[in-house]
Formats: structure tokens, C-alpha cells, sequence
């Protein structure tokens, strides 16, 4: 099988256990591509992409630009903050008006749950949800994965914990679905007031105590606190946090085995983790990031190779 | 004029011709004779085979958005919508623009929709544009015919609003229609909380926010001794509770709407806004709740909870998507999908009899010398809700554009009758 289930990637709920294969596997191609002396490669000539961020993002905007310039594919830019666009033109307005200009695929981030499918019902090209409000962001989740098959080989059966804020985090969301369709046993541990009550109905385990998190796991997968999507205050203070939540190299070194640390970025340093604990060999951020554009680049290649609505 | 409905069978438990199929003569609105031998002569008959006559329906929750919000639905096609939909009589909320909420405008209300088959009966609001703080001229919106007093979608928040607000209403025996929702816990909610609500990442709305208000309004019910009805409840919790309020003999009362009967949080999974309700959709176990009370006598009523909105409202982000449903056109479609969990009998209770009780309105029975304010409908007839046969302004609901299964055939009230 050398296609995809779907023609968009929304979520990692709606694709399947062999999506994530094809994509992991035609990463591993990519991968080797952009470690060569000529790192681009002609597959997406004459597909334009268009980058919609309606929300802020520095790396998932610059990685997927650098994913879509390795395959030679064009590329426009639109960034916007939410308020301004709530303000006037709708998202569908916004959106066919950039597709009049004849783009084949759609990246988009959304301050909102669910505006990815929202626009796959009404315009025609492949769209990529780059994150959408605190519902999904399912290239991190696939990079995420895949780092720690890199680093194990497998991710099945590996016990992962996602620290942090769960309540607001579309990244822990995506992390579960795709930890799962691979078989790992997954955790999420953070603030009693910030983990849904709720959650442990998709199969998670929950806990609040950071220090049993880590002895459970294999891999901790460090959210960043994201106090600008919080309306309210759900603890009192990033000095609280830390002191409850923070992982520090003393705590690293005081784990019965050695773990593995990921963080989707960009760090709070001194919040969720000590700059140590950052830098130290048992840390794969930098590795995540390089494995974050292989991914994009697989997932743009597959989407970009599916029978498109005109054909 | 004389109508004959013929070969209906009468659902109405008040009746001495309750399950029995016959035909009866309607002539200047009294029922004139129920039998098989009446003389077709000079009458209009109606002859659907497999129809149903009972009480006319009566609603305890529409919105018909005028005045303010005309471009969403307005009294006119509000009231063609209810008559298809088999009301003869339909209570308004007062969420228009000015808020209703002076003596003028319930009177406008009133004179607007005087000339209808359906009976409309506006409540007024409780507190000054809805504040939640100011009462507003209940008395005299009452004396120009305001059938109650209510807050619209908004909860009266302040408790002490709210006491004042039940001991007023004492004065002169009417009521307040509570909505219960506790803002500082549904914060900026947009779905039920539960398993969809995490699998979507949305922000929810825990069954707690509106039992709280229940809950506390139920205090202050039993400390003022006045009269309440608490419109469109939606869980579990807050069946148990108006349950203990009732056996304590307070004076309570209840309603569910019908979107909260029949579909559950599942049902939005694809952000599919037309399932986007307040209070929202909850879960399976709830609705299980919510049939029970029903069938016990807990809730009162089922409602249409008639939201009309605009394309620009709903094909929109979900979390930009306005509430609300349109529903009081096909509430007999959406009460189909209850199936057999309540007896026919008791459906025409909640959907006409108490409802009606509650309002103040007289008893009807399909019974000869009566009034003929009834509603006759067919399940078995198949037509195609869309363009053609929306009565609404509005299609924000999730059976526009569907071929749908029972329809209403006629609806008689004020000497007229209207075949749908």
C-alpha cells in the first residue's frame, strides 16, 4: 500500500495504524534526504502550498516551510492573528479567497477545535491541520512517535508519559491517539486542574504525582505551559508549577533507569524543565526537530500523491 | 363550516373515546358529535387513513426572534412553523431586541399574534434587558397578558436577584422559568463534558454547572414559598433533584427540550454546529434519566426549545456557532425518535395537558360540546423537509434537506382549522 487512507490530515483519530506506517516509512526515506550534501528533491514541482497560521508559531510554521521548500513545492504565507480575522473576512471567505489563486494544499493552524474539518467541507484542496485550538496537532504527535521509534526501534509497548497541561493541550490529545494506534501504554500527569476529568476515558492512565510519573515511564514527553491559552488561572503561579511539576536533573538522576525526554517546544526553560535536563544526552528535543521536518515532508509527499478532486 | 376529521383514532386520556377510532364534526370550534354515521353534506373532510387526534400540542419554549431578530424567524412564520409542527399554543421567550420587557411590547406581542390559529403567549423578562440584577415590570407585563417571567438563555446569577425576584412574582401568582447555568463553571463551554468533549478537545460544560443553579434556586423556592418552573434541564442529577423538590411539595415544575431527548453529545463528533445547543447535549445515561422522569411524572413538559439562527451564526467554526436549534416544525419527527420508551397517552400529557396546566390555559378533551383545540397527526406519511415545506426562517437543524417519516395533517383552535 503506498497511499493514504485520507485526503486530508485532520487528526490523528481519522487516519489508520498503516497511515502511520507509510508516513513513518516514507519519512525514513526523507530523512536520509535532507542529511545528504543536496537536500531538495523535485516530488511537489508545480503543487503550491499555501500556509494559513491564524494563530502565532515560530517552529511548526518554519518547519513545515522547510518540509515544503525540500520538495521544491511553491509556497505562499498567510499569517493573521484571530481577533483581526474575527473582526472581518470569515475563514471560509479568507480561505477561497486563496484558493482562487489556484493552491493545491492547505496548511492551517486555528485557534479553534475542529476549523480543519470545518474547511475540508468547503473547499477542495488536501488540507494539514497544524494545529487547531486545543483539539489536534497530529504532525507533532507523528514526529513525537516518531523519535521514539528512532530511539527504541519500536513504540509499541513503551510506556510514555505526557506532563503537563492537558486540559489545554492538542498535542497531549494527538500524542494519545497515536501512542495508542502504536501500542504503547500512555500517562498523562499534571495539575489536578489542568487534566480533564474526563480523560481516563480514553485509556489513560492519570496521575499527579510527577515523581511516580517518571518511575512508571520510559519516555516523559514535557508539554509547555501555554499560559496564553488559559482564560482563567488553573494554578497560582510558573513558580508553583515548577516546584511540582518541573523536572530538574536531580529528579532525572534519582529514577531507578534511564528515561528519555521529549519536548515539542519552543521550552520554558527553568519551568517545565531545567535548562540541564534540556541539554542533557537523555533529552531528543534538537532530534525531534529535525525528525519534525522528515515527517511534514512525508505527510505533504502522500497527501500531495492522492487522487486530487479534479482527477 | 363544518369539518369532519374522518377515521382519526383519539389519543387523550381524559376521553371517553380514548384509543377508539371514529370521525368527529368540528362546527365553529366545538367539537359537535364523535361517532362512525355523520353526514357528509356541505362539510370539509378530512380522510388521512392511520391519522391520530389529541389535545392541541402546546410549547413551552420558542423563540421567535421579533422583534430584533427578524432575519432569524418573526411572529408570522414562527407561528406557520409551530401550526405545522401541531401547536395550537406556543409560550415565547423574551430574548428579542429590546428584550420584552414593558407593558408595549408585550402588548404588541399579543395584538401581532391575536388573529392566529396558534395561541402565542409571551413571557416577559424577569430582570431589566436581561441583566440578571434589576427586576423589570413584571406586574404590569403580566396584566397585558405575559404568561410568565423568565430570563431567557441567561441565568439570574445573583442569588439575591433571584430570591427578590421569586417573592415578587408572588404578588400576583405567577411564576418564574428558570435556566440553569452556573457561568463561572461552564466558563466559555461549548459541549457537554464527557468522553466527546475530551476526544474533541473542546471546552465543556459539566452537568454540575446547571445542577448547582438547580439546586440553589431550589433553596430559595422553599425559603420564599413562591412558584417555579425550571425550563429545558438536561441531566440526571438534575432530575433527582427536582424530584426531592417535588416531594417536599414545593412548587415545582419542569420541562426537557426535545433535542436533549433525543440526541446525545455522540452526536458531535464531526463539530457539526446544528447539534450545538444550550443547554448541550448530554449523554446516553442522562437521556435514560430524562425519559424516566418523564415517565414518572418528574418533568412536566417537553418543549421545542425553537432556536432559529442564520447561516451566518451556524456555517461557521463550532466555537464561533451560535446556540440553538430549529425544531418546532418537525418536534413531531424528533418525538418519533423516542420510539416506544413513553406511552402515547403520556406524551399527549407532556406535550399538551400539563404543559397547558402550567401556563394557566383551560383543560382540553376531545369530547362532544368541547372545544375543538386540537392536533391531528399521521405517522406513517413521508415528505421531504426542505425549501418547498420549511415553514421556519431558519434550517439550522440536523433533518433539513432529509425525506422524514409522520407529519401533522391538521390543527384546529380558535374556530379555524389548518390542514399542514
Amino acid at each position: 500500500m503506498s497511499q493514504l487512507s485520507v485526503k486530508h490530515l485532520l487528526g490523528i483519530k481519522y487516519i489508520t495504524n498503516e497511515d502511520i506506517d507509510l508516513i513513518f516509512t516514507t519519512a525514513d526515506n526523507f530523512k536520509q534526504v535532507i542529511n545528504r550534501k543536496i537536500k531538495k528533491v523535485p516530488s511537489l514541482r508545480d503543487i503550491t502550498i499555501a500556509n494559513l497560521f491564524f494563530e502565532n508559531s515560530t517552529r511548526t510554521k518554519l518547519s513545515f516551510e522547510l518540509a515544503e521548500k525540500r520538495l521544491s513545492a511553491d509556497t505562499v504565507n498567510f499569517a493573521s492573528s484571530s481577533s483581526s480575522v474575527s473582526k472581518g473576512e470569515t475563514l471560509i471567505d479568507t480561505v477561497n479567497n486563496i484558493l482562487s489563486m489556484k493552491v493545491d494544499m492547505v496548511v492551517m493552524r486555528h485557534p479553534m477545535p475542529g476549523a480543519g474539518i470545518f474547511l475540508s467541507r468547503h473547499i477542495d484542496a488536501n488540507i494539514i491541520n497544524a494545529g487547531d485550538g486545543t483539539h489536534e496537532h497530529p504532525t507533532q504527535a507523528l514526529l513525537d512517535a516518531y523519535s521514539i521509534r528512532e530511539k527504541y526501534g519500536d513504540v509499541k509497548g513503551k510506556r510514555i508519559v505526557i506532563v503537563g497541561d492537558i486540559l489545554h493541550s492538542r498535542v497531549a490529545l494527538s500524542n494519545v491517539f497515536c501512542l495508542q494506534k502504536l501500542g504503547a501504554e500512555v500517562m498523562v500527569c499534571g495539575p489536578t486542574t489542568l487534566i480533564p476529568k474526563y480523560y481516563h476515558t480514553l485509556g489513560v492512565k492519570v496521575e499527579h504525582n510527577l515523581k511516580k510519573a517518571l518511575e512508571w515511564c520510559d519516555v516523559a514527553n514535557m508539554l509547555r505551559i501555554q499560559l496564553e491559552r488559559q482564560d482563567i488561572k488553573f494554578f497560582p503561579s510558573l513558580r508553583e508549577y515548577s516546584l511540582m511539576f518541573g523536572l530538574d536533573l536531580k529528579t532525572l538522576h534519582s529514577l531507578s533507569k534511564e528515561i528519555t525526554i521529549l519536548h515539542p517546544g519552543p521550552i520554558n526553560r527553568g519551568v517545565e524543565i531545567t535548562s540541564e535536563v534540556a541539554d542533557s544526552n537523555q533529552s531528543i528535543i534538537l532530534q525531534q526537530v529535525e525528525n519534525g521536518v522528515a515527517i511534514r515532508m512525508a505527510v505533504l509527499y502522500l497527501l500531495a500523491s492522492q487522487p486530487g478532486p479534479t482527477s | 363550516m363544518k369539518t369532519i376529521l374522518k377515521n382519526v383514532t383519539i389519543i387523550d386520556a381524559k376521553s371517553a373515546y380514548n384509543g377508539k377510532k371514529t370521525s368527529i364534526l368540528i362546527e365553529e370550534g366545538i367539537i359537535k358529535k364523535i361517532g362512525e354515521k355523520i353526514p357528509t353534506a356541505d362539510a370539509t373532510v378530512i380522510d388521512v387513513p392511520g391519522s391520530f387526534i389529541s389535545p392541541g400540542w402546546c410549547d413551552m419554549r420558542a423563540n421567535f426572534c421579533e422583534p430584533g431578530f427578524e432575519h432569524k424567524e418573526d411572529l408570522t412564520s414562527g407561528i406557520k412553523a409551530a401550526a405545522a409542527g401541531g401547536f395550537t399554543a406556543v409560550a415565547i421567550t423574551p430574548e428579542t431586541k429590546p428584550v420584552l420587557q414593558s407593558k408595549a411590547q408585550i402588548e404588541f406581542i399579543k395584538s401581532k399574534s391575536k388573529p392566529a390559529l396558534v395561541e402565542i403567549m409571551p413571557y416577559g423578562a424577569a430582570t431589566h434587558e436581561l441583566d440578571g440584577l434589576n427586576l423589570a415590570e413584571m406586574y404590569d407585563m403580566k396584566n397585558s397578558g405575559a404568561v410568565a417571567f423568565s430570563n431567557g438563555n441567561t441565568t439570574i446569577a445573583n442569588a439575591g436577584v433571584m430570591l427578590k425576584a421569586l417573592l415578587y412574582v408572588k404578588n400576583f401568582d405567577s411564576f418564574i422559568v428558570a435556566h440553569a447555568d452556573d457561568k463561572t463553571i461552564s466558563n466559555n463551554g461549548k459541549m457537554n463534558e464527557g468522553i466527546t468533549s475530551v476526544m474533541l478537545g473542546m471546552k465543556s460544560i459539566p452537568a454540575i454547572a446547571e445542577e448547582l443553579i438547580i439546586a440553589r434556586d431550589i433553596e430559595l423556592l422553599s425559603y420564599t414559598n413562591s412558584r417555579i418552573h425550571f425550563s429545558h434541564i438536561s441531566t440526571r442529577g438534575a432530575v433527582g433533584l427536582i424530584k426531592k423538590a417535588k416531594a417536599r411539595g414545593l412548587q415545582v415544575t419542569c420541562d426537557v427540550a426535545i433535542a436533549n431527548l433525543v440526541f446525545d453529545e455522540s452526536n458531535l463528533v464531526e463539530f457539526d454546529t446544528n447539534f450545538k445547543v444550550n443547554p448541550p447535549l448530554r449523554t446516553r445515561d442522562d437521556i435514560d434519566a430524562l425519559i424516566e422522569g418523564i415517565n414518572t411524572g418528574i418533568i412536566d413538559a417537553i418543549v421545542s426549545d425553537h432556536r432559529p439562527q442564520d447561516d451566518e451564526c451556524k456555517v461557521v467554526e463550532f466555537d464561533n456557532a451560535a446556540n440553538g436549534m430549529s425544531t418546532i416544525q418537525v418536534f413531531y419527527n424528533l418525538l418519533l425518535k423516542i420510539g416506544e420508551a413513553i406511552k402515547p397517552e403520556k406524551l399527549i400529557e407532556v406535550i399538551s395537558n400539563q404543559p397547558r396546566a402550567i401556563l394557566g390555559l383551560a383543560p382540553l378533551v376531545i369530547q362532544e360540546n368541547e372545544t375543538a383545540n386540537f392536533t391531528v397527526y399521521n405517522p406513517e406519511i413521508v415528505w421531504q423537509y426542505g425549501p418547498a415545506t420549511n415553514r421556519s426562517r431558519a434550517k439550522n437543524s440536523p433533518l433539513y434537506a432529509t425525506a422524514l417519516k409522520g407529519k401533522i395533517v391538521a390543527v384546529g383552535n380558535k374556530g379555524m382549522v389548518a390542514y399542514t
